[in-house]
């Protein structure tokens, strides 16, 4: 979707706040919710491409108004309502409703390290990829109202392919649960000045990873 | 994305004017190593002593990583 999520090449976001010997997390509840969220997942009720869909639904004031880890809350809450792990009640009271059902197996410290596991978007599928290295390639110009990972800054831009990196999952129909679709992924070239015009040193590019399904033949 | 040296500028970090910048904009699951440029005069250097002068912004690529020059203060 063309979302406010999708920042590339935005102007007036302000500078870098950079901050000297960062932590990792700024409060004990952004760890926290760090590590919730990577244990409800273990109950598969979504998957990774889903989540991030989630977090682009947010209202675009909303998305801008919150942190990082605030956003993250929002978008757990609705998946855990939507998956039926819980009611939003139940959530914003911290207790169960009376007779709900507790999901199972129950993530426990003995078990807690299996279902912490990443699962790899990497497919063993054997597949001829559409391009080759050195192929000159043209992002096509989709606009989908779903989850995509091309961006706006480089849609119906050229670029060569520079490596292939094998067969992956496909997340625009994946975040949807519409099949995994294993494609070819590739990092592909595109010189500054064709994104961002003159303004760009000739000599700087950008490397982004593409789908198959997002490059024609230029 | 659209303007990398400015940023590395706002981390502290100037570029030349022909250094070639690439941008990685890691869209899938893939992720990148940022393997810092070894500084002129290090060739010497033990494992050890080339980690000790490593920091958290060379290995996310917005610092270049310093030599101390000899009769410098550490």
């Amino acid at each position: 979707m063309n979302g406010v999520h999708d920042l590339g090449g935005e102007h007036g976001m302000g500078p870098i706040q950079y901050e000297k010997d960062e932590p990792v997390f700024h409060a004990a509840w952004e760890g926290r919710i760090y590590a919730m969220n990577r244990v409800m997942g273990a109950w598969r009720k979504w998957n990774l491409d889903a989540s991030r869909h989630q977090i682009e639904l947010l209202p675009p004031a909303d998305y801008f108004r919150m942190t990082y880890y605030e956003r993250w809350v929002e978008s757990l809450t609705q998946r855990i309502v939507k998956g039926g792990l819980a009611t939003r009640a139940e959530i914003e009271s911290g207790n169960a409703a009376p007779g709900s059902p507790k999901a199972t197996p129950p993530v426990t410290t003995a078990n807690v390290a299996t279902a912490l596991i990443r699962v790899s978007a990497r497919r063993p599928v054997a597949m001829s990829p559409r391009f080759q290295v050195g192929q000159h390639v043209r992002a096509r110009n989709i606009n989908p109202i779903g989850h995509t990972r091309l961006p706006r800054y480089a849609r119906a831009k050229s670029g060569t392919i520079d490596r292939d990196h094998g067969v992956f999952l496909f997340p625009d129909t994946n975040a949807h649960y519409l099949g995994e679709k294993p494609q070819h992924v590739y990092s592909v070239r595109f010189s500054a000045r064709e994104l961002w015009g003159d303004q760009a040193k000739p000599q700087d590019a950008v490397y982004i990873d593409m789908w198959d399904d997002y490059l024609e033949p230029a | 994305m659209i303007d990398p040296r400015g940023v590395l500028r706002e981390f502290g970090l100037a570029l030349a004017d022909d250094v070639e910048v690439r941008v990685w904009d890691s869209t899938a699951e893939l992720r990148y190593l940022v393997l810092p440029e070894r500084p002129a005069g290090s060739e010497q250097l033990s494992e050890e002593a080339l980690a000790a002068l490593i920091t958290r912004d060379a290995m996310i690529g917005v610092a270049k990583v310093a030599f101390p020059q000899k009769g410098a203060r550490l």
